[in-house]
């Protein structure tokens, strides 16, 4: 490099400045005073300075590449899942900094108690095997060992200096000096990198703390690693674990339904004296058992239903139908339920509705839990039904006098498992399911269901429907 | 003369009260626990009416039901499937399969009591 130094003389300063390429330095008066005595002193201190610049020029080049590497090691971290690609960018570009000739990084294994070479960079295949057969451990003169058990950078400067280093392998494949540093995380070792050169000769002090910074990003990849590993083993299990419950579920609401009609139909057939006449006396108590059944039944139903969603084994039958006659079965149901408590059950159906299609048996099940629901939840007043239609939708609602939700309420109440958290409502049962599966039957059906309700005023459950529904939706 | 029901289901209690409600209606009632059995049955007695139960343990009630009716001495015979609840889209199955009507399980004895009353 050529240097041009101009050299200023400020007459009255007691510094004189030399301007050198785009760096100034700045010298005392007195010290210059002598240089300038001979042209000699000045030439040799202008080398000097040639030195020094070239010097700091190097070191700036380094740090740049160095900083570099430490920006793309740290973003495969953040950006890459696979650990083999990052502490592979890691290992090559630590051996290149260093400069040293070969790499590896080790992941520890904690029930062998062993390092073992997960990533090599510059050794060969039988060097690798090498390692692999002498079992670094924490503790052993190994280099690796010995950083472990230090917990802190280690290094041979010299491996022929060491009297019968017990790893022959290392010499045989030419290396002299060598570097080790643990990996920690949160003080637990979890592997090593060490590098390996052939030339011998102390690592110096900032080499040791760039492939520290090496080691700590690795300790990040290898942890994400593990992290990302264990999520998604954890991720499979749940998976499979969530399908054999849906599966149990199904199979067992299944299973316990098969006594239950066999204890209903037995019941009912008793009721119609078709076993002889039975006492008033026991047709009030068999009256309480098939109540007590159906509605055993009902819960069996929820769990069934659900478990088939949840499983998405729910497929929709899809066929004409009267809303009309939908709504007027329903009503019809529960209308004994609605006399019992003194309740006003009334219906508005508008007479142009024109012919559905969808599942009938679905859809009068929507409207059997939202009219059932009301009916249960309210002491007194009315519950209405009404049904109209609009832009070939028909819109349902579903109206009662009853306690009310809350708006906290009024949001979760279509998820599953969900009541309307009071004790008053707590103590009227169910499963908890009637209103999830009432949400998804009417989704399926390409329709939306909602709740207005103002706290001691009551509730109006909507759900719109399209008047044909020719395809099923999925349920996401 | 009072009418024949064949009813082929292979589940106990399911037969018994059908046998029962139906025997107290005024019907005869003959019995099949699985499909081979209800087809060999149906061919030897010519029932008025079959009870299908669709779960059957050898082949299901589709298929018997479709033997059935290839059978020109029982095709116009009326076949009624009774479906278990847990397998929505049967309906449209037990019509392919040539069923004349579709009663879902569980049934109420009095439901299925009206329906067998449509056709015999």
């Amino acid at each position: 490099m050529l240097i041009k130094a101009v050299v200023t003389r400020l007459e009255h300063s007691r510094i004189i400045w030399i301007s050198c390429g785009d760096r100034l330095s700045s010298y005392p008066r007195q010290e210059f005073a002598e240089l300038s005595g001979s042209k000699e002193k000045l030439e040799e201190y202008s080398r000097t300075l040639e030195q020094k610049v070239e010097e700091r020029t190097r070191e700036l080049a380094r740090s740049v590449e160095e900083l570099q590497a430490l920006g793309e090691v740290s973003q495969a971290v953040s950006s890459t899942l696979d650990p083999e690609t990052v502490l592979t960018s890691i290992v090559r570009h630590a051996v290149q900094l260093s400069q040293t000739d070969a790499g590896t990084i080790y992941e520890f294994d904690e029930d062998e108690g062993v390092f073992l070479p997960r990533i090599n960079y510059g050794t060969r295949a039988e060097f690798v095997e090498a390692i692999h057969e002498s079992r670094p451990r924490v503790g052993d003169p190994s280099i690796m060992g010995q950083a472990a058990m230090k917990r802190a950078p280690n290094q041979i400067p010299d491996i022929e200096n060491i009297p019968a280093y017990p790893f022959p392998f290392v010499q045989q494949a030419g290396y002299r000096a060598l570097l080790a540093l643990p990996l920690l995380r949160e003080d637990r070792l979890i592997g090593g990198l060490v590098v390996r050169r052939k030339g011998a000769g102390e690592f110096p002090a900032p080499v040791v703390e760039l492939l520290q910074a090496f080691a700590a990003q690795s300790v990040l990849a290898i942890h994400n690693a593990r992290l990302f590993r264990e999520i998604e083993e954890k991720g499979r299990e749940l998976e499979i674990a969530n399908k054999h419950k849906s599966e149990f579920l199904a199979n067992m609401s299944h299973e316990l339904r098969t006594p239950l009609n066999a204890i209903l139909g037995y019941t009912e057939l008793i009721l119609d004296n078709i076993y002889g006449d039975v006492p008033k006396k026991i047709q009030e108590v068999l009256k309480r058992l098939e109540k007590s059944g159906r509605h055993l039944l009902g819960l069996i139903n929820d769990v069934l239903d659900f478990s088939k969603i949840e499983a998405g084994q729910l497929t929709l039958s899809l066929n004409d139908y009267s809303m009309q006659d939908v709504v007027h079965t329903v009503v019809n149901s529960v209308q004994s339920l609605a006399e019992e408590k003194n309740l006003d059950l009334k219906v508005s159906v508008s007479p142009d509705l024109t012919v559905g299609k969808g599942d009938e048996q679905r859809i009068s099940q929507v409207f059997l839990n939202l009219v059932g629901n009301a009916i249960k939840f309210t002491e007194e007043g009315e519950v209405k039904v009404e049904v109209t239609s609009l832009n070939n939708k028909f819109f349902v609602a579903v109206s009662d006098t009853g306690p009310g939700l809350s708006a906290a309420d009024q949001q979760r109440i279509f998820e599953e498992f969900q009541q309307a958290d009071s004790s008053s409502t707590r103590k009227k049962g169910g499963t908890g399911l009637g209103l999830s599966i009432s949400k998804k039957m009417v989704e399926m059906h390409g329709g939306r269901i909602w709740v207005g309700s103002t706290l001691g005023k009551g509730s109006t459950f909507r759900f719109t429907l399209p008047v044909r529904v020719e395809k099923q939706r999925k349920q996401g | 003369m009072s009418k024949l029901i064949l009813i082929i289901e292979d589940q106990e209690d399911n037969r018994r009260i059908m046998r029962d409600l139906f025997t107290s209606a005024g019907y005869k009632v003959i019995e099949a626990v699985n499909g081979e059995a209800g087809v060999m049955s149906a061919e030897t007695h010519c029932p008025d009416l079959i009870l299908m139960d669709i779960q059957l343990p050898d082949f299901d009630g589709y298929e018997a039901t479709r033997r059935i009716k290839a059978n020109p001495a029982l095709s116009s015979t009326p076949v009624i499937a009774v479906t278990s609840y847990a397998l929505s889209g049967d309906e449209a199955k037990a019509y392919e399969a040539g069923c004349d009507a579709y009663v879902s399980k569980p049934f109420r004895p009095r439901e299925l009591l009206a329906k067998v009353r449509e056709y015999v």
